[in-house]
């Protein structure tokens, strides 16, 4: 049926800035200025509630999501982002780096082997240019090898 | 005249040496961003902002870095739109409707010189018109007191993307939830945190950088995965590069009449270089389409959207220097660099550091020259580099994004904020809400909301400060008019595919 993301997401929106504006009346201070912490929230939150619902009851526009083998690459490409952000520190930025480049690289269709050749170069290249060059540190081996 | 003396101030600015490195570098990046299907200016400035952060430059080296990179960007656009039949980044979409026909006819060589010496027309119209109006309102915007700011503010968020055709509802949904987001973390006024969930990340509020190059790069990313691998484009073959004079010369008026339409678009909040574009070619059709020749190959029909998405992006830059308040995608973007530099751009911008603001448009003359001569005889290059396969290009970007969002504030947090942001940028552009309007009530959320009190403190309480000064109410007549101008064009828009499904059916 078309409408049902947008209405989805009006929905969500719209219980999102209901907690919103609920919250708001709870930030109430006795002193300081006029208006207080509370009054922009709940400015911001009232319209907010009004346009998601107005979007649940008329939404417009047609959504084509992608195919179910489109959705799993996109999962696997999150999964992977996911994946290097917890392990950056532990196993050091090139080693994470190098396999975010190959395996991204892979998802999005490129030649397995020159995907990996790819992030071999690039991981300790960015380390190179981002530690050394521009003196950002980031750790070469991580606290699992370091 | 004040203003060439000025400009004559900000060139020494622009150059030297280090100056003159980055707006090369700047419009080389620029140029080759553009031309690459699927990075655009907004992601490309997005994706650098974190690396200028780690070069370390000031705050008037980093602009010029990245309005060359943006300058840039517009110039590129066209190479692909002409030999891909593929836009290089939005704005460069109308530039397919003629400008491929013509590659197609034999005649690439001559679209690309029309269109890069367009692109350099326009673009150099709208820096004049920059050196021009942008001191000009700046002056007029000292006289805004708190509560006209909090109006201005009302008006770019009711006019950002309003008049682009899609569900205003949708962007003013989206304007909403950046302001909603600006509220995260310790009030600067009382001191209280605000919707932190007790989490100590979130007190500082939320960088609008990692929030942006989430929105924006992580979400084209899982965009681009949506497209097949394997139907990649074949690039036209060019033969020869040189252009014939002959075929530029009778495009002139085009060029003028498109630079003119894409400033104005440019400068109007909320409209960008999409819109500047859109409206200089079916400007130009309307004038110049006798013999029905636009969208076969009329090279008028390349001249005009390339001069105006270039005087577009110029354009853009006025509010967004002299009012703070930016008018497009890009712009945003900057706005949010030039903030976590500690720039607060508005009037003040010119009294204060008016070295920033002429160097910075000195420098967009100079790259306006750069830009043309990579374009024209050096298009060779950027032709090559453009078949670079998506699979090899976009994880590097990504990879370059997380390090460069890293580096600002070595933390994991802000890095799975990233990605959080990657998937609600994501969905929300599957369901046709721009983000330009987030981005933006996050940038100015807290300065809106400062406004808002600081009025408020100032009657004491009384609401009707709000509408007092002759300045806020025109601000809200405008506002009230343009909302009813999107309204009225949405709901034409809906009668008409909804009259073109029944003649279908």
């Amino acid at each position: 049926m078309t409408g049902t993301s947008v209405r989805l997401f009006g929905a969500a929106v719209f219980a999102i800035a209901a907690l919103y504006t609920l919250q708001a009346d709870t930030y109430q201070i006795t002193f300081g200025d006029v208006l207080g912490p509370s009054v922009f929230p709940i400015i911001v939150g009232i319209p907010m509630m009004i346009l998601s619902a107005s979007l649940v009851v008329f939404p417009t526009g047609t959504v084509d999501w992608p195919g179910r083998d489109r959705l799993w690459r996109q999962a696997a490409a999150l999964a992977v982002f996911i994946g290097y952000v917890l392990v950056m520190e532990q196993v050091g930025f090139p080693i994470a780096t190098a396999a975010l480049i190959a395996l991204v690289g892979i998802i999005m269709g490129g030649p397995p082997w020159h995907a990996v050749a790819l992030g071999v170069v690039f991981g300790p290249g960015l380390w190179a240019l981002f530690d050394q060059v521009l003196g950002l540190p980031l750790d070469f081996l991580g606290d699992l090898f370091g | 005249m004040e203003v060439l003396s000025l400009i004559g101030s900000g060139f020494l600015v622009a150059l030297t040496p280090l100056n003159i490195g980055l707006l090369l570098m700047g419009c080389f990046v620029g140029t080759l961003l553009g031309a690459l299907p699927g990075l655009g200016p907004v992601n490309g400035v997005a994706v650098l902002i974190p690396l200028t952060f780690a070069f370390g430059f000031d705050p008037t080296s980093s602009l010029i870095l990245l309005c060359a990179v943006y300058f840039g960007c517009m110039y590129g656009g066209r190479i692909s739109s002409i030999l891909l039949n593929i836009p290089g980044d939005e704005p460069a979409i109308m530039t397919t409707l003629d400008g491929y026909p013509m590659a197609v006819q034999g005649q690439a060589a001559n679209a690309l010189a029309i269109s890069g010496v367009a692109s350099f027309v326009g673009a150099t119209i709208a820096v004049i018109g920059l050196s021009l109006f942008a001191p000009v309102l700046a002056r007029a915007a000292i006289h805004f007191g708190p509560a006209d700011y909090f109006a201005l503010y009302i008006l770019a968020f009711a006019t950002i993307g309003g008049i682009a055709g899609v569900d205003p509802r949708k962007t003013l949904l989206s304007a909403l939830i950046g302001l909603m987001l600006a509220t995260v973390g310790i009030d600067p006024i009382s001191g209280v945190p605000r919707y932190t969930m007790d989490n100590f990340h979130l007190y500082d509020g939320i960088q609008p950088i990692v929030a942006l190059v989430g929105l924006f790069a992580i979400s084209e990313i899982l965009l681009l995965l949506e497209k097949s691998a394997k139907d990649r484009p074949k690039a036209i073959k060019v033969d020869r590069w040189m252009p014939q004079w002959s075929a530029i010369w009778p495009t002139r008026w085009a060029m003028l009449r498109g630079s003119g339409v894409g400033f104005v678009a440019g400068v109007l909040p909320g409209a960008g270089a999409s819109l500047g574009s859109f409206m200089a070619y079916v400007f130009e059709k309307q004038k110049s389409n006798g013999k029905g020749t636009f969208g076969k190959g009329d090279p008028r029909g390349v001249a005009a959207p390339e001069s105006g998405n270039n005087a577009a992006a110029g354009g853009a830059l006025i509010p967004m220097l002299s009012l703070g308040v930016p008018g497009s995608g890009t712009t945003a973007v900057l706005l949010a660099m030039l903030i976590s530099l500690n720039v607060q751009p508005g009037p003040l911008l010119f009294e204060r550091q008016p070295d920033l603001v002429w160097g910075l448009v000195a420098s967009l003359y100079l790259a306006n020259i750069a830009l043309l001569i990579l374009n024209l005889p050096m298009i060779g290059i950027f032709t090559r580099l453009m078949m670079t396969p998506t699979w090899a290009l976009m994880p590097v970007v990504a990879a370059v994004t997380f390090v460069g969002v890293y580096g600002i504030s070595n933390s994991i947090f802000d890095l799975e904020l990233m990605v959080f942001f990657g998937i609600i940028g994501y969905i929300m552009r599957k369901l046709d809400i721009s983000l330009v309007p987030l981005v933006l009530g996050l940038l100015l959320g807290g300065d809106m909301e400062r406004a808002l009190r600081r009025a408020m403190s100032i009657s004491d309480g009384d609401w009707s400060i709000l509408i007092a000064s002759p300045i806020s109410i025109t601000l809200y007549v405008l506002t009230v008019g343009f909302l009813a101008l999107s309204v009225w064009l949405a709901v034409r828009d809906h009668k008409q595919t909804q009259a073109e499904r029944l003649t279908e059916g």
